[in-house]
């Protein structure tokens, strides 16, 4: 008989408290940059596709919703020949942004998304790919890695040498 | 492989105080692995020895237990110790080892995403074991140019941490010229002196031997994807006879293509291939996803075609898999009330069980191996031989062993190239056992090597220069006859009490080589002699068969060997096709093409016929004609095929057959072992195994049948078995049971209901990616996966993962062992067979005393005058001569035009020239060929690539003068 009381002595009271929840989507809540939501695939500073296809964001993945292909390019850049995220099966843990080495992978925040078909769930390159650097700004993984791409060749990356020539006596 | 000394004495170690039993003999770090404890290290390599070049390996030695401090030693350098006391946790050894690979590293390009060999890097491995995680060097890094290396190897200079490996591996162990260090103090660079193609066909090996990416496989490159993501099972390689075991790495493409396979590696197993393949075996696999693939069943336009180009070739129409099987039980359903005959042409290069499946449902009055009359005959004289209780097939470690190598005819470098590579390292047995007595350790391999000087003697008999040439002591070139008087004279030499032994008259091989030779022989104590069908020559085998018999008599003569088995004679005898040998245990000498031909021709009975080719091109087998004939005398053409041949042109009906790593079979080997090979992945399209359709096919005839059983028991009975099977371990069993030589079937792996434990084996490793999306394009619901009928295995990460625990494990890892490095952990100890037991049983063949049968010589030459005509003498190519592998895109990218090789003079007195186009013709039939011309060739032969593309050989061994014409431009 007294729980009840209290119980309802306990409704009563939350009456007058402020309330928590609010009227959404009228009115959005604040949701900080770093807020793990809808993933996206990035461009470097010079607008080329961030991602090079290494995997590892795939192998990351704790539901193993991301599937992706790695071809090379005639600039010799790899790139994903297709890049397919499936949201029905993906947890917004962010493993995949943090396994990421090349800032191409992040996530937003943007959790709006509702299907009535989970087929329309499955994201391609297409869809996941946006036209900025999304958090990080400057960096741009071909110039520091040595790998010869157009427009960058041997020793021109970040603290490279110029090539050696080897039939020289380089003394 | 080195051997790590005979001695199997055992020595106690301390090791951060504990104590070890180890193997005496060996050093420190193979010692250390053995026990599995993570030891980095990277120019040290099993096969490879010692050089101590990295230093990664160091690890702290104590004079006694009262020592406090101990000095560095390098472990691979350092013999391991009865009572020493070492130790890998010290921080002295910690921060050297720290220091070693951080000073690798300064110029190492970080490129990590963009490199094939990430995810399976002992370069990463080490690193992340060593605990170097923050770089602090701030300096410039030293950079390289790349070379182009030719289309199987992709050249990342920047990687190199400078081990060594990969030319101790090309110019040491394999014996190739073309890549070096070059430069000097930290710019030295490996490659070549200038871009160009890798002339060695070990070069694949490189990818696996470089502990880091400066070598990777550019065909794997091209449909990359990461170690952990491919689904692997142990297969065995379908491009020769040697049986190699190999771990072929498929994945499923999330576009849809049907294209699934990816790379083939290597699968260690200790007697046949160690840690080496071939690059057919490695970069053949293309084939599997060539555009001549057939995907689905397919059937020839039955309406006339008005003005075709296609000529005698089919125009085709796929067909539903369901349609195919109906068409094909129609056929059977004549066949069984007897209304038809139906004729089965099996393979050489299929399984035993395919090849049984076949048989089952022709009869075996109707089975035809699809080898011509030569072929055949030689694969049977090569059984007959085997099974003499005088002789046996050497492994490679017992090649790799012998004091003395004959080589009789065959050009094991491209026929048998695995058996080649052992060979070579034979050449250096003396050498080693000199290091013996000198008290150096095998594995000291930079010691050894100072004794230069010390060669095992090896004779080469060939007939056209060879890659074995400059291992050789003894080269001798000549056509088939006079190899056979050579190998004649040489048994005669060793049973002949006394008696002036004369030297047969080889042009080049004078008096005194011949006594050395047959003084060489006398003393060897384990001679292997190699020789094969390659050069198409009965006598030639059979005069290899004498000498071992005449080698096994002096043995046990002169070395009182007690035990029978080191009595036996060294032979081995290189078969042309993944499974010749098993195919030869299913028909009879008579059962080949040319006789079905000629039965074909002499029959005038007006029975409707059908020609059922499984997995075999008839026109890589009999001279166009012929088989225009055999096609043309038929009216039904059904053939189960991989790849699109010129028989599948003609085909009425085309069932896709499975490749080698898409289905669960048994090939024999040269040596006479028999291998299981799993499905490595399921297949795409409607491929399955050729039984698998021959089954439901026999199966559906049933129930068209059911009404009239006309037809007699026995077909009825052998149609219903064919029907019943659902697994081919059904099939290994009833083969067993059917023919006692392959009693061994029933024993070679588990059925497939046969699990560990309640689990299956998992073919995806345990980090497998994307299961969930791979598919989700066309299916957002996840596949179930597709069950294995055949073995206990599962196309999932479902299952036992790791290698020690299931012999069907092909996936090498361990914990902080991502690289194939790995295959240490599952090894008693570096180098030794491994702890999951490779499969393969010798087959069970009745000893039988082998009896030289003149009769079934070769063909006499025609002529006496020998300027009138020429000896055919074939040759092979690695690249060029396999069936299948001709197929892949790579290896057809660096193959030859079919050639033909002659003297000078001989080149002279035809007045041709080299590198014009000639045209040999035979009974009708055209061969044209590029002229070649070489002086290492015998006089009055011509050496006639064989084995090319579609391209029969030439049935006759000897050719008139007039044969020869020049050919079209």
């Amino acid at each position: 008989m007294i729980s009840i009381l209290r119980s309802l002595w306990l409704v009563f009271r939350h009456l007058f408290t402020r309330r928590v929840t609010v009227e959404y989507p009228e009115e959005m809540p604040y949701l900080a940059p770093r807020y793990r939501g809808r993933i996206v695939l990035t461009r470097d500073p010079d607008g080329d596709e961030r991602c090079v296809a290494c995997n590892l964001c795939a192998v990351a993945c704790p539901p193993d919703c991301i599937s992706l292909q790695k071809m090379e390019d005639a600039d010799g850049r790899w790139r994903p020949e297709f890049f397919r995220i499936n949201f029905s099966r993906c947890i917004m843990c962010g493993l995949c942004e943090d396994a990421c080495p090349t800032y191409a992978i992040q996530l937003t925040p943007d959790f709006e998304m509702c299907e009535y078909d989970r087929q329309n769930m499955v994201y391609e390159k297409e869809d996941l790919l946006i036209n900025g650097p999304g958090k990080y700004h400057e960096y741009s993984f071909y110039r520091h890695a040595g790998k010869t791409v157009s427009g960058k060749a041997k020793g021109e990356a970040a603290g490279e040498a110029k090539p050696v020539n080897v039939k020289s006596l380089n003394l | 492989m080195l051997k790590a000394g005979n001695a199997q004495a055992m020595a106690t170690i301390t090791i951060d105080n504990r104590q070890y039993e180890v193997d005496d003999g060996q050093n420190l770090l193979s010692a250390c692995l053995s026990l599995k404890k993570n030891l980095p290290y990277f120019c040290w390599h099993p096969a490879l020895g010692s050089v101590g070049a990295c230093r990664q390996c160091a690890v702290v030695l104590f004079k006694d237990a009262d020592d406090q401090r101990g000095t560095l030693v390098m472990s691979c350098m350092t013999p391991v110790k009865d009572g020493a006391i070492y130790s890998i946790d010290a921080p002295t050894a910690q921060d050297f080892r720290a220091g070693i690979i951080e000073n690798l590293m300064t110029n190492h390009p970080h490129d990590c995403p963009v490199c094939e060999e990430g995810g399976e890097c002992h370069l990463q491995d080490m690193t992340l074991m060593s605990g170097h995680t923050q770089r602090r060097f701030q300096g410039r890094k030293r950079t390289h140019n790349n070379q182009y290396l030719g289309p199987f190897i992709n050249h990342e200079m920047n990687r190199c941490i400078t081990c060594y490996r990969c030319v101790r591996f090309y110019r040491d162990h394999a014996g190739g010229t073309d890549l070096q260090a070059l430069g000097r103090n930290h710019q030295v660079y490996f490659g070549r002196q200038e871009d160009g193609l890798l002339d060695n066909g070990f070069s694949g090996n490189l990818v696996e031997v470089c502990p880091t990416g400066v070598f990777t496989d550019k065909t794997y490159s091209r449909h990359y994807v990461r170690k952990w993501d491919l689904q692997t099972a142990p297969s065995v390689c379908e491009h020769c006879a040697v049986g190699c075991n190999t771990a072929p790495g498929a994945r499923r493409d999330g576009k849809g293509d049907p294209r699934q396979l990816r790379r083939v590696t290597n699968l260690f197993h200790r007697q046949i291939n160690g840690y080496f393949l071939c690059d057919r075996g490695r970069f053949g696999y293309e084939y599997a996803n060539s555009a001549a693939r057939i995907y689905t069943p397919q059937a020839a336009l039955t309406q006339p075609l008005i003005q075709t180009t296609a000529g005698s070739a089919k125009v085709h129409q796929s067909l539903s898999p369901a349609d195919a099987v109906a068409r094909l039980a129609v056929t059977i359903a004549q066949m069984r009330s007897g209304n038809r005959r139906v004729i089965g042409i099996g393979s050489s290069r299929s399984s035993l069980e395919n090849n049984f499946a076949l048989q089952t449902l022709v009869g075996r009055e109707h089975f035809y191996a699809g080898l011509d009359e030569r072929s055949l005959a030689l694969l049977k004289l090569v059984d007959r031989i085997q099974r003499d209780p005088r002789v046996h097939s050497p492994g490679t470690p017992e090649i790799e062993r012998a004091d003395m190598v004959i080589v009789l005819g065959e050009d094991i470098a491209d026929t048998a190239p695995r058996i080649a590579l052992a060979v070579r390292q034979a050449a250096r047995s003396a050498q080693i056992a000199r290091a013996g007595e000198l008290k150096i350790p095998a594995w000291q391999d930079d010691s050894v090597r100072q004794l230069t000087g010390i060669r095992t003697p090896l004779l080469v008999a060939s007939a056209e220069r060879t890659d074995l040439d400059d291992i050789a002591s003894c080269r001798v070139r000549a056509a088939p006859e006079q190899m056979v008087a050579l190998a004649d004279v040489l048994a005669q030499a060793l049973t002949a009490e006394s008696g002036e032994i004369h030297a047969p008259d080889i042009a080049g091989l004078d008096t005194g080589e011949f006594t050395a030779l047959v003084e060489q022989l006398k003393q060897a104590r384990h001679p292997v002699i190699v020789s094969g069908c390659g050069l198409q020559s009965q006598e030639l085998l059979q005069a290899a068969a004498r000498l071992a018999f005449a080698v096994a008599g002096h043995k046990e003569a002169n070395h009182r060997q007690t035990d029978s088995r080191e009595a036996r004679a060294a032979l081995y005898l290189a078969c042309p096709e993944a499974n010749s040998l098993g195919l030869a245990q299913l028909c009879d000498a008579r059962q080949n093409l040319n006789q079905l031909h000629r039965e074909r021709q002499s029959e005038h009975t007006p029975q409707p016929t059908t020609l059922l080719v499984m997995e075999a091109d008839l026109y890589r087998q009999l001279p166009a004609s012929v088989a225009d004939q055999l096609c043309a005398g038929v009216d039904e053409i059904i053939q189960l095929e991989i790849v699109h041949n010129r028989t599948s042109a003609r085909a009425d009906l085309i069932l896709p057959a499975a490749a080698t790593p898409e289905y669960e079979g048994t090939l024999v080997n040269s040596g006479g072992l028999a291998q299981r090979h799993y499905a490595v992945y399921e297949g795409s399209g409607w491929i399955q195994a050729s039984w698998r359709w021959l089954a439901d096919a026999a199966a559906a005839s049933g129930e068209l049948a059911g009404a009239e059983l006309s037809g007699d028991e026995e077909t009825h009975a052998r149609l219903q078995s064919l029907a019943r099977w659902r697994h081919v371990t059904q099939l290994s069993v009833a083969l067993a049971e059917s023919y006692p030589e392959l009693a061994p079937l029933a024993e070679l792996g588990p059925d497939w209901d046969q699990t560990i434990e309640g689990q299956k084996t998992a073919r995806q490793p345990h980090r497998y990616s994307g299961r969930t999306a791979i598919q989700a394009e066309r299916q957002v619901a996840e596949y179930k996966p597709l069950p294995d009928d055949d073995a206990p295995m599962a196309f999932s990460m479902e299952g036992i993962q790791f290698a020690c625990q299931s012999p069907l494990q092909a996936n090498n890892w361990a914990p902080g062992w991502n690289s194939n490095q790995a295959i240490h952990c599952y090894q008693p100890k570096p180098g030794a067979a491994r702890l999951g037991h490779s499969s393969g049983q010798p087959l069970a063949r009745k000893a039988v005393v082998f009896h030289s049968d003149s009769a079934a010589g070769d063909a006499a030459r025609p002529t006496a005058d020998p300027s009138d005509g020429f000896r055919i003498l074939p040759l092979y190519r690695m690249f060029g001569s396999g069936e299948l592998s001709n197929y892949a895109g790579a290896i057809a990218s660096v193959t030859e035009e079919p050639f033909a090789v002659f003297h000078p003079q001989d080149l002279e007195l035809l007045s041709l020239t080299a590198g014009q186009q000639i045209a040999i013709t035979e009974s009708g039939d055209r061969w044209q060929l590029l002229a070649k011309v070489s002086d290492t060739i015998p006089r009055h032969c011509i050496g006639v690539s064989t084995g090319f593309t579609q391209m029969a050989s030439i049935p006759g061994a000897y050719i008139e003068r007039e044969q020869i014409a020049p050919g079209d431009a």
